[in-house]
């Protein structure tokens, strides 16, 4: 039992009747009878409206002339009235939160029918709050400052009001808008109800306005990704989509858009028209600006461990640009008559074509790109230029593909490079390692003269190591070394025989055959292993007259890591390939290769590279009958050009250790890459290492960091598929035509016979425009560069990236707007099936001049309609769909009716189940159609079907309905159909209500505080609400909203302070344990741990007073103002204390 | 997967080969079927608007068996299915209605507490099944039939809980994964006059006629449907259609178990093919070219 008898209080207990709301259910005198005799009660008093005028004045005059010390009103719920006592109890001088109420009406006379119970519990809650009221502390309000800057999010016509309201009265907004430009969904109007206004003209003025306004920043293609903090001070991230144009710059000429090669459906034209890539989303766009749409990335440049630019160079041969197309080849790549032919095209792996049907031929492409350079070098080999001469000389030790690479990007820079190259020819892999039939030797020297025309230095039969040490090279004056001396050494089978005559490393093999050197071949040659080098000495066995060939490998066609491509070519020439199977020894006779003896393998559990391991099948050994014998069971580096003086970090595979990133080794100075430090890998992948080289020496030698990130940020070709955006292929390009991809003309086997001709030639032209053709451009940027080419203000820079920037700011304003229904989920329209079935939207862009037929009324067919039937409320007041009201869709049918009247002759029907016209103008609009000759019909269209089943139906558009006014069934034959499809809540509202804590109503758009009297705030502080994302309506209403918004936004700041209830949470440090439950469990994110005093503290102006925290706290320590545990457990016992009076009775 | 089977009183008499199709056809697709024994009749013919009550009460009695089975409970007859379905919905919305018809169950020791699932099997055919599995059992693919497949008023309404009511498609994804070329059919959810030919034959033979033209009109070879009553509609009146408005047609018209089994590699005789009002031989004899 509290102690609260024994007081020294006045409490003042006030009984409302509220008319009859309480009065009629509850015998208010007993009431006020009963309640004068509680403990403290000083005086109990009854009236008929408490929250009149009179009423608080009563309370105000009690506590003046009685001294009250504590004031309980039983009426209605706090939410109503709570404010209204607390400020006449604090207008009279006393503390507000001396206050209690008992709520004797929504909680008690309007829930029963039981006059009686009504009156018990009456008293009860009135004894509760009596019993309370005492143990009341006068708490203080908290005041926060506001910080003065808003944001709009939203730049339809309500942001764009309440965006420009609050920047005049001097506060600065931010205004953040999804789309490229603001304007919402009245920017795509043609005309607008009830005056028939041109929408544009009276809404660009505004969009204007805030473009130029000093204390507006817009940020359009942005959106919000985060929200914390609390009314008055919010932080919220925005995320700045990059239009990869610099806008102070752009004049919007539009040269860029003529040249751009791709289309796309144009999103604001409803997609009944095509935009570009590059693109203003409307003439009238604010900011007026273009923009390049990069949405879903091309993932062939991704993938490509030098990034170049696949889908470019394929857009520009598709236009026949073949110029701009070697040109932008050969920006990142120095050896593209090389990669031409004996790439493995990671970029073909990962192209979405192939999702659809197969991968276009990239690499093919590019061949015909070389091929074309070739004909007419002399004026189609662009050399590059170099801008300034830098005296640094860098050492670059071996000439293959990473050598050279490095070499040629370092001599772009200015740089004086030297390769330092072992042997007699020049190209590491590229020449000893691909045999003629795939790369002719002289093309790769034609590719090598090339560079050194530049002004490389190439040192041939030099090697370090040997005579010139690697350490030496500095004393020489060199600045930096780069070694990619590759992996030439290859493995040994470890198998007794090896050793014999006629056994031969594949590696050495195909250098000494592209050497010049004349090569015995057996009779029946057998290859050890299944990689490229295994294929390519295969098949020089076969053209060097061996008559049978045989491949050996040990797992099967699916794990060789030769390329598909190559195993195709080897099939095809005869060569056979047997799988599952190893090579135990070489079998000896009269001193030379015999045969192998070989063990039958299966696959078994996968091993590090991902590939089952293969274990011998027992009892499986067998011959194969061989003379010679080639091993190409892989390579390891040579590493014979160390200097003993340099510690070098070597791995156990024997390559040279560097950091990825930098490809700087332990030492400084020296640069490292290529096969050298992957191990045996490919041609473009040794190009990657030479280039990021490359850029690891100029940071170099320029004393600048070198781990941060090089441009070119492609790992080894084994790119993450992760970042590239997964598109479904089949789906969005469900309409492409179906095409095989090109086959490259090739020799016949019979003319590959004994020779070294290339197998593979030239692509003709209409080849290769089909083939470019396939594309389908799914960046959709391709990046080709077309625009920047064109752009004579300089305004395009591909590279640019999103940003994301914090602003801090006061209030918010939501205005996102509305997304209307689509009717393909009522296929009994016919939408989508019959043409001339439109939206109502598409409607408006078909009227719009600016539309697809400058403003005609047409049908697909490019004729007038001769009649038209406009179908209300599709998709609203359905309870298969939307059940509320859409609002607009009565006046806006009437409008099209009006259109449609005034540029054609057709006969109009409105199907309407209401008319709802209830605005400004509205009825008198109503009327005017009535008079232009509209039809009207009170039934909703119900179907609408092509069958027809009368003369004049046949090539109609039959409208199902039924008249309710006729009382029957009625069939109308038109041509055109408008479903005036309702409004509903954006796709993405449930990510907004989370991000700014707000909730929905049960129509789905944002909950506002009270529907009648609170129509723009929101529950949560500082929040609040304009337009259609509140629910359905119309410009007027949208831009009274705005302004509604915005005043209640310009109250706010203009008072400087933010009040915070001081109900909140309390955690006593020397008390609390520093478990962090409660911060775990506080929904508000308003507890922090104070690490230095090891306790958990509450942020007062976050905290809501929801209590979590005080319930769950293992140590009792929170407390709660207002909600002290001594306060609840006195309302409970004074509520019971009746049924103990009334037990004892 | 066992399921529960109710033939319906039609798949006895005049839609016997439905019946002998959806035998055969289950057990080519390892669909378990039992017949719930003792079945009564569910009620669909006009009983149900003449006296409701008693009407749920008898459909029930089939419920009630069948739950004994534990099984899903799988019907062919789209008048069937709506009211075994009905019955489902009033039992379980309506306290009065389960009240009266639990105590008339009572009377014959039965009970039924409502958790008897009614699926067609079209449904379960290709929403259970799959049509991935299906697939590699077909051993005959019918490229190149034209087929309007005709859905009738009651499979997907009102409550459309496996197609769309307007506009459903199932048996089109099905037949079209089986090489046929579905025709653009849009009346195929348009009610063939059901009861009509009995009481108002004019207009009955009006709403065939309809039917018949459109598919005609789209150059269909083959109507496909899952009604006994569209099917008799479709096939037993061509004679007076053609009478009444001077027209020519003679389409085939069959249950879409038959075509399915076709597909399937099964023998004309289990599918009961061959005893049409309107022959299907010329139609489908090209799939049983050399086949027995």
């Amino acid at each position: 039992m509290s102690d609260s008898r024994n007081t020294t209080q006045k409490i003042g207990v006030y009984v409302c009747d509220c008319g009859s709301n309480i009065a009629g259910m509850v015998d208010v005198p007993e009431v006020v009878k009963f309640a004068s005799t509680l403990p403290n009660v000083a005086i109990a008093r009854e009236h008929k409206y408490m929250c009149s005028d009179p009423g608080q004045d009563m309370i105000k005059n009690d506590i003046k002339e009685l001294g009250l010390t504590r004031v309980v009103v039983s009426s209605c719920s706090p939410l109503m009235h709570e404010p209204t006592f607390r400020q006449a109890v604090h207008d009279a001088g006393l503390n507000q939160y001396l206050f209690q109420m008992a709520n004797i009406r929504e909680q008690c006379s309007w829930v029963t029918e039981d006059r009686i119970k009504a009156t018990e519990k009456a008293k009860k809650l009135v004894a509760a709050a009596v019993e309370r009221v005492v143990l009341h502390e006068p708490l203080k309000l908290k005041e926060v400052a506001v910080n003065p800057n808003v944001l709009v999010v939203g730049g339809g016509i309500s942001g764009i009001e309440a965006a420009l309201q609050i920047a005049n009265s001097g506060k600065k907004v931010y205004l953040v808008e999804r789309s490229p430009s603001i304007g919402g969904h009245m920017a795509q109007l043609d005309k607008t109800f009830p005056t028939l206004d041109c929408s544009a003209c009276i809404l660009t003025p505004k969009m204007v306005q805030i473009g130029r306004h000093p204390n507006i920043e817009l940020m359009s293609y942005s959106e919000v990704v985060n929200v914390s903090g609390f009314v008055g001070n919010f932080k919220v991230k925005v995320k700045k989509k990059s239009k990869f144009i610099e806008l102070e710059k752009c004049k919007a000429c539009g040269d860029c858009e003529k040249e751009c090669p791709v289309e796309r459906d144009d999103e604001y034209e409803m997609k009944m028209k095509k935009r570009k890539a590059i693109y203003r989303y409307f003439p009238q766009a604010v900011p007026n600006t273009y923009l390049i749409d990069k949405t879903e990335r091309p993932p062939c440049k991704i993938t490509c461990p030098i990034e170049q630019d696949a889908s470019g160079y394929t857009a520009l041969i598709a236009q026949k640009k073949y110029q701009q197309a070697i040109d932008l080849v050969r920006k990142k790549n120095p050896l593209p008559i090389v990669c031409a032919r004996v790439c493995y095209h990671p970029c073909e792996t990962a192209c979405r074509r192939g999702d659809l049907d197969e991968p276009v031929s990239i690499c093919h492409l590019k061949r015909f790109l070389v091929d074309w350079e070739m004909e007419k070098p002399e004026e189609r080999y662009k050399k590059p230029e170099i801008k300034d001469e830098r005296k640094e000389k860098i050492a670059v030790i071996g000439s293959g593909p990473a050598g050279l690479a490095c070499a040629y990007d370092l001599r772009i820079l200015g740089y004086q490079p030297t390769i330092f190259e072992e042997l007699d020819v020049v190209g590491g892999m590229l020449h000893t390692g691909i045999p003629e039939y795939r790369l002719p030797k002289k093309l790769l020297n034609k590719e090598i003269d090339r560079m050194k025309d530049l002004g490389i230095k190439i040192k041939t039969n030099t090697k370090i190591g040997k005579g010139i040490t690697l350490g030496s090279l500095k004393k020489q004056g060199f600045d930096a070394v780069f070694i990619a001396t590759g992996a030439h050494k290859g493995l040994k089978l470890k198998i007794p025989g090896e050793e014999l005559s006629g056994v031969f490393d594949g590696v050495e093999f195909l250098r000494e055959v592209s050497l010049g050197k004349k090569m015995q071949v057996g009779k029946r040659v057998a290859v050890i292993g299944g990689g490229n080098t295994a294929v390519d000495v295969a098949r020089t066995v076969w053209r060097l007259g061996a008559e049978e060939v045989n491949i050996v490998y040990r797992r099967t066609i699916k794990e060789m890591p030769a390329a598909a491509h190559e195993i195709e070519e080897t099939q095809k020439e005869g060569i056979k390939i047997t799988y599952l199977t190893a090579p135990l020894e070489i079998i000896q006779k009269n001193g030379k290769v015999g045969g192998i003896k070989c063990i039958k393998m299966k696959l078994g559990e996968p091993d590090s590279s991902g590939r089952r391991r293969p274990v011998p099948v027992e009892n499986s050994e067998h011959e194969i009958k061989a003379d010679m014998v080639v091993a190409a069971v892989s390579q390891a580096p040579d590493l014979s050009f160390m200097d003993p003086g340099l510690q070098l970090k070597v791995s156990k595979w024997e390559t040279l250790e560097t950091d990825p990133l930098t490809m700087c080794t332990n030492q400084e100075g020296i640069f490292a890459g290529g096969d050298l430090v992957t191990g045996p890998a490919t041609v473009i992948e040794a190009i990657a290492c030479g280039k990021k080289a490359a850029i690891s020496i100029d940071r170099y030698l320029n004393s600048l960091p070198l781990d941060s990130k090089p441009i070119m940020e492609a790992g080894l070709g084994k790119k993450n598929k992760e970042d590239i955006p997964k598109i479904d292929v089949k789906e969005k390009y469900k309409d492409k035509p179906r095409k095989q991809r090109m086959k490259i003309p090739s020799l016949s086997i019979k003319e590959r016979v004994g020779n070294f001709r290339e197998v593979e030639f030239s692509i003709p032209e209409k080849l290769a425009l089909e083939e470019a053709s396939r594309c389908l451009q799914c960046g959709p940027c391709v990046e080709c560069f077309e625009c920047a080419r064109v752009c004579e203000a300089k305004a395009i820079n591909h590279s640019l990236t999103d940003q994301v920037v914090e602003l801090d700011v006061g209030a918010v304003v939501l205005a996102t707007g509305f997304d209307t229904y689509d009717p393909i989920l009522a296929p009994q329209y016919g939408y989508k099936r019959y043409d001339n079935v439109l939206t109502s939207m598409e409607f408006e862009r078909l009227s719009h001049a600016g539309g697809v037929t400058g403003g005609r009324i047409l049908l697909k067919n490019g004729k007038e309609p001769e009649s038209v039937a406009i179908l209300h409320c599709i998709g609203s007041r359905d309870e298969n769909a939307n059940e509320y009201c859409s609002r607009v869709c009565c006046m806006y049918s009437l409008k099209f009716a009006h259109l449609v009247k005034e540029k054609t002759p057709a006969t109009v029907y409105e199907l309407y189940i209401d008319m709802r016209s209830f605005g400004k103008g509205y009825e008198e609009f109503y009327k005017r159609l009535m008079h232009e000759g509209v039809l009207f019909v009170r039934g909703k269209g119900a179907e609408i079907t092509d069958v027809a089943e009368i003369d004049e139906e046949k090539g109609k558009l039959v409208v199902k309905c039924e008249d309710t006014l006729l009382g029957m069934v009625r069939r109308i034959p038109v041509d055109m159909v408008i479903l005036s499809t309702g409004l509903q809540p954006q796709k993405d509202v449930t990510e907004v209500t989370r991000l700014f804590t707000i909730q929905r109503s049960k129509d789905g758009f944002f909950l506002e505080k009270h529907p009648k009297l609170a129509p723009v705030a929101t529950a949560t502080d500082g929040v609040f609400l304009a337009g259609a994302c509140q629910g359905p309506k119309d410009i007027p209403d949208s831009v009274a909203q705005g302004a509604g918004a915005a005043a209640n936004v310009i109250a706010m700041i203009d008072k400087g302070v933010v009040s915070i209830e001081p109900i909140v949470s309390y955690i006593d440090p020397e008390k609390c344990a520093g478990c962090k439950l409660c911060l775990t469990l506080c929904p508000y994110n308003a507890i922090e741990f104070n690490q230095e005093k090891k306790v958990s503290q509450v942020l007062e102006a976050l905290c809501k007073g929801c209590g979590t925290c005080v319930a769950s706290c293992p140590s009792g320590v929170p407390i709660q103002y207002g909600f002290r545990d001594e306060q609840i457990l006195a309302e409970i016992e004074g509520a019971l204390e009746l049924d103990k009076i009334s037990v004892n009775k | 997967m066992r399921y529960s089977y109710y033939p319906g009183c039609s798949l006895e008499a005049t839609a016997k080969p439905y019946d002998v199709s959806v035998r055969a056809v289950c057990q080519a697709l390892d669909l378990g079927l039992d017949e719930v024994e003792d079945w009564n009749c569910c009620g669909a013919t006009s009983y149900i608007s003449i006296r409701e009550l008693t009407a749920f009460a008898i459909s029930a009695r089939n419920l009630a068996l069948a739950e004994k089975m534990g099984n899903d409970l799988v019907t062919v007859c789209p008048a069937c299915y709506t009211v075994l379905n009905k019955t489902n919905i009033y039992m379980r919305e309506k306290e009065d209605i389960k009240k009266t018809v639990s105590e008339a169950l009572a009377v014959a020791n039965l009970k039924y507490d409502g958790t008897v699932k009614v699926r067609h099997l079209l449904d379960i055919i290709v929403n259970d099944i799959g049509l991935e599995k299906i697939n590699p059992k077909i051993s005959q693919r019918l490229d190149g039939l034209k087929i309007a497949p005709y859905y009738g008023c009651q499979i997907s309404r009102p409550h459309g809980t496996f197609d769309d009511p307007e506009f459903p498609m199932t048996m089109d994804n099905l037949f079209s994964s089986l090489g046929a070329e579905v025709v653009n059919f849009p009346l195929k959810a348009k009610c063939c006059g059901g009861m009509l030919m009995t009481t108002e034959p004019e207009e009955g033979v009006n709403l065939i006629k309809s039917l018949l033209s459109c598919a005609q009109d789209n150059k269909a070879e083959l109507i496909v449907t899952a009604c006994p009553l569209c099917e008799i509609n479709l096939e037993a009146y061509q004679k007076k259609v053609n009478r009444k408005f001077k027209t020519d047609f003679s389409i085939p018209a069959i249950y879409f178990t038959q075509l399915l089994g076709v597909a399937l590699g099964l023998p004309k005789e289990k599918l009961a093919i061959g005893r049409e009002l309107v022959s299907s031989e010329k139609v489908l004899d090209r799939f049983y070219g050399g086949k027995r």
